[in-house]
């Protein structure tokens, strides 16, 4: 069939509905209605579909019952349209250059070596800084994402700095630029880099080519993507095929003008007036969203329900996660999993409730961190242009009949 | 010894393409709204990416999406004329605006 046939149908998109709220207002929650798309993405099953061309895939709010996403149901967001259909894994490999003693041309095998790297594993949150988007009122630019622009997996790699070692930093060397292999239709679009200083390079950062146990799926990276656990997606690379190392700090539209913030204290502005100088969304801040029971759910009266979620932040931790059932007039401390999957991770909580009244009733999850941050309810959480780092605590109503 | 735990090591992380030959990414059918302008649309802007992309930007002000056709032209370097980028904006704020013009 020809494209413009498509153009022709009928079928709505599956995300097609559109935000409705015009008016300067109250940030709420984010679109929750969402239908899972009929299509099936490579490796995917079908999930919550806004674009084809970049593929942009939302997992569906289920999947934040659970301590780790599968990777058939793990997000999905690309900036350029078009990504290598095919990587053979025997001839692919990873440059490292610029300020070095001694560039390198990796393969996969010569990089899951233990001879050769230490081979280690993180689990840590993914999330898009857009996550939640559709929830700032007015309408913020960029995709309407409901909660679903995150997951959590456990990720096999070797560390960045082992593999820096190996190729010897020379003494100039300030600016580590990764590059990945998405392009656009234009050659002179630029290409997907991002830039991180050394200084943010931790041990803790590793270029992962495993996902829960399996090669990372195309949509996700394969083979081999940039893991900087605590801080939002937008660093992490996928399908790196370049490093390259720098003295110079480059200007690059994605570091420079997108997934930026208001550089306030309250990180925030107003439609009318954008604020004049901006900071990168970087660290994750504290959140924590409901899995189960989901908007719209039908629960019987008197009925044993265990409300599930995750909580997480940038790697403090998570200290504790209260429910309320009262519109938030009293909370009950959630009980939290053992948190051995490490301070990266998703915490799951879980408390059991008994729904007494008949009607409708909100299930609220609010988390606070080890160091004291907590959740701020939805209407309190300021506007900024690019609909970033929503963490308002999350809002579910169900039937109880 | 160490030998045989090399053999091991390749026995249970074999190299294999992830999927069997090319991946395929579907089409998605959108539903578009045939207006004015819609032509300049396809010819510009759907040649780079797909119309979910923008349809899922939300109702948004003139002003919002003349600045996404410059960012278009600006920093991904796509070629839209002069008067193709106020024909698709037109379009834009039209079927997908807010009613505001800033």
């Amino acid at each position: 069939m020809k494209r413009r046939d498509f153009f022709k149908t009928t079928i709505a998109g599956a995300a097609a509905t559109m935000a409705t709220s015009l008016e300067a207002g109250v940030t709420g929650q984010p679109i929750d209605n969402r239908k899972i798309s009929k299509l099936n993405f490579p490796e995917k099953r079908p999930m919550i579909t806004y674009s084809d061309r970049p593929p942009l895939l939302e997992s569906p709010r289920c999947t934040f019952a659970n301590a780790i996403t599968p990777n058939d149901a793990f997000f999905v967001r690309w900036h350029m349209p078009d990504i290598p259909t095919h990587i053979d894994p025997k001839t692919y490999k990873i440059s490292i250059n610029g300020l070095v003693n001694k560039e390198l041309d990796i393969t996969l095998d010569y990089l899951k070596d233990p001879a050769n790297f230490e081979q280690v594993e993180v689990t840590a949150v993914l999330q898009c800084g857009g996550n939640s988007r559709s929830a700032f009122k007015p309408t913020a630019g960029g995709i309407q994402w409901g909660h679903g622009a995150m997951g959590c997996a456990k990720w096999k790699g070797v560390r960045l700095s082992d593999l820096l070692d190996q190729a010897g930093l020379k003494q100039d060397a300030e600016w580590i630029g990764f590059n990945g292999s998405e392009t656009a239709a234009y050659y002179e679009t630029p290409n997907f880099i991002r830039e991180l200083h050394l200084e943010e390079l931790d041990d803790h950062v590793i270029l992962a080519y495993e996902m829960n146990g399996e090669d990372l799926p195309y949509l996700n990276g394969y083979p081999l993507r940039l893991i900087i656990p605590g801080t939002y997606s937008d660093s992490w690379v996928k399908m790196l095929s370049n490093i390259t190392v720098t003295n110079k700090y480059k200007k690059l539209f994605f570091m420079d003008i997108a997934y930026r913030v208001p550089d306030n204290a309250c990180e925030c502005e107003t439609p009318e007036k954008h604020a004049k100088t901006t900071k990168p969304i970087t660290k994750m801040n504290v959140k924590s969203v409901i899995g189960y029971p989901e908007n719209g759910e039908k629960l019987q009266k008197n009925s044993h329900v265990v409300v599930r979620g995750v909580a997480f932040d940038d790697g403090h931790g998570i200290r504790e996660v209260k429910i309320s059932i009262d519109n938030g007039k009293t909370w009950k401390q959630a009980e939290l999993d053992s948190g051995e999957a490490g301070r990266y991770a998703y915490r799951t909580f879980k408390l059991a409730i008994n729904p007494t009244k008949y009607g409708k009733m909100t299930i609220m999850a609010k988390a606070i961190n080890k160091i004291g941050q907590e959740q701020p309810l939805a209407k309190d959480i300021k506007w900024n242009h690019g609909g970033y780092k929503f963490n308002g605590i999350d809002v579910v109503t169900v039937d109880v009949s | 010894m160490r030998k045989l735990l090399i053999l091991a090591a390749l026995v249970t992380a074999p190299l294999f393409a992830q999927v069997e030959g090319d991946i395929a990414v579907p089409y998605m059918p959108f539903e578009v709204k045939m207006g004015k302008g819609f032509n300049e649309v396809n010819a510009n802007c759907l040649t780079c990416h797909s119309f979910g992309y923008v349809l899922n930007q939300g109702r948004q002000s003139k002003k919002f999406w003349r600045g996404k056709v410059d960012k278009m032209i600006v920093h991904f370097k796509a070629p839209i004329t002069d008067k193709d980028a106020a024909i698709i904006t037109e379009y834009l704020y039209e079927e997908y605006g807010n009613g505001k013009l800033k």
